[in-house]
């Protein structure tokens, strides 16, 4: 299989990416605005879900209701989403209306008309958000653990602080919106059926300024506790735990990632067997791999009734201590089709593709095709993924957990 | 694409749709049984069952079955509703026929003991997950409230009592009443090849016997109750609504959809309007589920406590200006253009694809092209929307809430 993939950089350094598709009718597109958590400044932490909703309630010429109306009017799928390095808007849609979409989208980004009565209204939403957090505890620990594991700021809540959040006002929010929908940081990708040319065209219209500097990286703090627990009167116990491993840029990316197929890629792989098949101790339990482009950590959840928590937590950390003693060829076939497969079936989405063109951009300055990635799995091998392991030891576990009983990590 | 049926000799029907320019195929096993299927006293065998499932048969061991399937790289799962058991996978072109012989293996499963009791703790945990996740309780707990003795409020998930009842000849005997061949459907969708497709079922399935037990159909108003309860733990008021709607069979289906997108669809509609946008509630959707032989519309809305009299009293006057002036053409085009462009979307995908078509099967025993549903959808007129709410009244709803204890005291 060959790709196309289609790049052109305006002036001002704003990125375009496309991936043609044959097989669609639909197509999609990201706009990665640098304005993630973690990029804030300190006191503002839940700012980036006010702005993404800010933005929407009016824009140009048109109020809030004439906005939304317009976006319908296009059938557009919106997706809004907060990370720790981008607040990223985008939509999926029937491709003929891609170019009404865009300009619509350009004056979101970059008139949006950020009124102060609108402002209240978003900013009570994401107060909203943080303490529905509290009734949702497989979410929350989640959002908890990266706080904790990651040096700060980069773990920084994309949901928000409270008490942040009750001090954040109009002025300031305007001031971070001026500041950080910085077009030369920003990553604009569309998968699908499209013309490129068309596009380029239409977005340096829509967003070509003069030449901006890049700005400075943010500076990273320490890290936070090793273990926190957080009394809730739950049925379960939410756990989430986390170890280091190498970033996506890594030459050692690969190995990391098919070392936690090995551990959770499957039904058959470590954890699911060993905490869910043999022991019946949890219905959710998995690991994944959780990039940054400054850090990076395997996360792993898992929710049991109180009675079992200790168990289930030994059990976990039992199986990352002993992945590095062993792993067998067969394990490493089934990671190695697993991640293969898993990358074709997700090259038939546009959306899919649209996010992860705009992602490997920004993590490494370049797409990455699918033969490239599956060239690089299949390389990999058990001696390589055990040299790496015992290199980059899965250990010194942060871990959080929710529920009525605490647990000890040993 | 090519719609391709076949019907084997012991009433096993296998249905599918190639597209020769996918990437991937996908294929899985319907069987219509579900938790109205099930009596009070097996409740969540259905989906207990499904688990079972992959336990697997007298050839093959659990772990044997899951590595079979992660060597072949496919994205499989099966999830159990009030009416439904789906078992499906995702998986490349050269993989077909080993996950569809797999799947044909395991619709055959040994039903072990220690299999059973070992399951039974992984039921009951997910049974305490969901009692975490407020926003499934009170709809579970709604739909329960809504049919009261109509079988459709039987909960998937089961009781923990129910559960730790159950008993493996009591599964085992359901099994042989549901998995009938008569009561189930081979589907398939993406690019695969239907002549290998038909002869592999042929070979391993023509020995399945038994004929299902018919479920009886009943069209249900509702009890239209309203109840609350209140768990210490909790931040928010979680709010279900239910009221009836028109079935999987009634044409009228694509209307009612439509109806639901313009009341409570995420963005831009009536309730968005009217309680997220005034940031009243963080949450306010309306989903309409198609039954077989009823149907319902669902809504779920999550708010601070000190707002809940206020949001009701809104959604009130919602569902009383729908009934007295109904909808608007323009809130019908823009209603059309997102169902619209979700169809397109959801369907560019083999496994979307899969689900519209096996639906279709299951409900109708009728295969329905990509552009039947956008006819049918760009069909649907105003009066047609109108007169839908004139029979069903949504206003008139059973109601379910959760929340804190100190509610309207304007504390979280």
């Amino acid at each position: 299989m060959t790709e196309i993939f289609d790049k052109h950089i305006l002036k001002n350094g704003m990125v375009i990416l496309g991936e043609p598709m044959e097989a669609v009718k639909s197509v999609a597109f990201d706009f990665m605005l640098p304005a993630g958590a973690a990029v804030l400044a300190e006191g503002c932490c839940g700012a980036g879900n006010v702005i993404s909703d800010w933005i929407f309630r009016g824009a140009g010429d048109r109020n809030s209701r004439q906005l939304s109306d317009a976006l319908d009017g296009l059938g557009l799928h919106r997706a809004e989403s907060v990370g720790s390095s981008h607040i990223t808007i985008g939509a999926a849609l029937e491709a003929n209306n891609l170019a009404k979409a865009l300009d619509l989208y350009a004056d979101i980004i970059l008139r949006p008309r950020l009124e102060e009565d609108q402002f209240e209204l978003t900013k009570q939403l994401a107060v909203a958000g943080v303490y529905s957090l509290d009734d949702e505890p497989r979410h929350k620990v989640m959002l908890k653990l990266r706080e904790q594991f990651y040096p700060h700021p980069l773990g920084r809540s994309t949901v928000g602080d409270i008490n942040e959040l009750k001090e954040l006002n109009a002025e300031k929010t305007r001031e971070i919106v001026k500041n950080n929908f910085y077009l030369s940081q920003t990553i604009f990708s569309v998968a699908g059926k499209y013309e490129f040319d068309a596009i380029c065209r239409q977005v340096e219209n829509l967003f070509e300024t003069d030449h901006q500097e890049i700005r400075e990286p943010v500076m990273l703090g320490p890290k936070a506790g090793r273990y926190t627990h957080i009394n809730n009167d739950s049925a379960q116990v939410h756990i989430g735990l986390m170890t280091e491993t190498v970033t996506p840029s890594n030459d050692d990316y690969y190995s990391a990632r098919m070392a936690v197929s090995v551990l959770s890629g499957g039904m058959s792989a470590r954890l699911f067997t060993e905490v869910r098949e043999k022991r019946g101790l949890c219905y959710a339990i998995g690991a994944r791999y959780h990039g940054l482009k400054d850090a990076a950590g395997i996360m792993c959840y898992a929710g049991t009734t109180p009675d079992k928590a200790q168990e289930t937590l030994d059990c976990i950390i039992g199986e990352f201590d002993r992945l590095s003693d062993e792993i067998s060829e067969e394990e490493i076939a089934r990671a190695k089709v697993g991640l293969k497969s898993s990358l074709i079936l997700q090259s038939e989405s546009s959306s899919s593709r649209a996010s992860a063109i705009g992602h490997d951009y920004y993590m490494l300055g370049r797409v990455r095709s699918l033969d490239e990635i599956k060239d690089r799995i299949e390389t990999t091998n058990v001696d390589s993924v055990l040299s790496f392991l015992r290199k980059n030891k899965l250990e010194d576990f942060t871990v959080l957990t929710i529920g009525p009983r605490e647990v000890v990590v040993g | 694409m090519v719609f391709k049926k076949k019907k084997l000799a012991n009433g096993l029907d296998l249905i599918g749709e190639v597209n020769k320019s996918a990437k991937s195929a996908a294929v899985g096993f319907f069987v219509r049984t579900g938790s109205r299927d099930e009596t009070k006293q097996i409740n969540g065998v259905s989906h207990f069952l499904e688990h079972m499932l992959f336990k697997g048969t007298e050839n093959l061991d659990a772990f044997e079955v899951n590595k079979a399937f992660d060597g072949t790289g496919a994205q499989f799962n099966a999830f159990t509703s009030e009416e439904n058991t789906v078992y499906y996978a995702a998986v490349l072109p050269e993989y077909v026929i080993e996950v569809t012989k797999l799947w044909i293996e395991l619709m055959r499963p040994a039903l072990r003991d220690e299999d059973f009791n070992i399951e039974k703790n992984v039921i009951k945990e997910e049974i305490a997950m969901y009692k975490d996740t407020p926003s499934f309780d009170v709809m579970d707990r709604c739909r329960s409230l809504h049919f009261g003795g109509h079988p459709c409020g039987n909960s998937v998930l089961g009781g923990e009592k129910s559960i730790e009842d159950l008993t493996v000849e009591q599964m085992r005997n359901y099994f042989v009443t549901r998995y009938a061949p008569d009561n189930m459907i081979f589907t398939c969708a993406g690019n695969f090849d239907w002549g290998q497709i038909c002869s592999t079922l042929e070979t391993f399935c023509l020995k399945w016997q038994g004929q299902a037990v018919a479920r009886k159909l009943e069209h249900f108003e509702g009890s239209k109750k309203k109840e609350r309860i209140e768990k210490s733990n909790l931040a928010c008021e979680h709010i279900c609504l239910i009221s009836p709607c028109v079935s999987f069979r009634d044409p009228r289906r694509f209307a009612a959809a439509l109806l639901s997108v313009i009341v409570g669809d995420n963005v831009g509609s009536r309730f968005f309007w009217e309680l997220v946008d005034k940031a009243l509630a963080e949450v306010a959707t309306m989903q309409y589920s198609p039954m077989d032989g009823t149907g319902a519309l669902y809504s779920y809305i999550r708010c601070s406590g000190k707002n809940v009299s206020k949001v009701l009293g809104i959604v009130g006057d919602i569902f009383r200006s729908l009934s007295h002036e109904g909808i608007t053409k323009d809130e019908l085009r823009k209603a059309k253009n997102k169902v619209l462009s979700a169809l397109v979307i959801k369907n560019e995908l083999p496994m979307g694809r899969l689900l519209d078509l096996g639906f279709n099967w299951i409900y109708l025993k009728q295969y329905h092209t990509i552009e039947d549903d956008v006819k049918a959808v760009k069909a649907v007129t105003v009066d047609g929307v109108n007169s839908l709410i004139e029979q069903f009244n949504p206003g008139d709803f059973t109601q379910f809430s959760i929340g804190p204890a100190c509610n309207e005291s304007g504390q979280h």
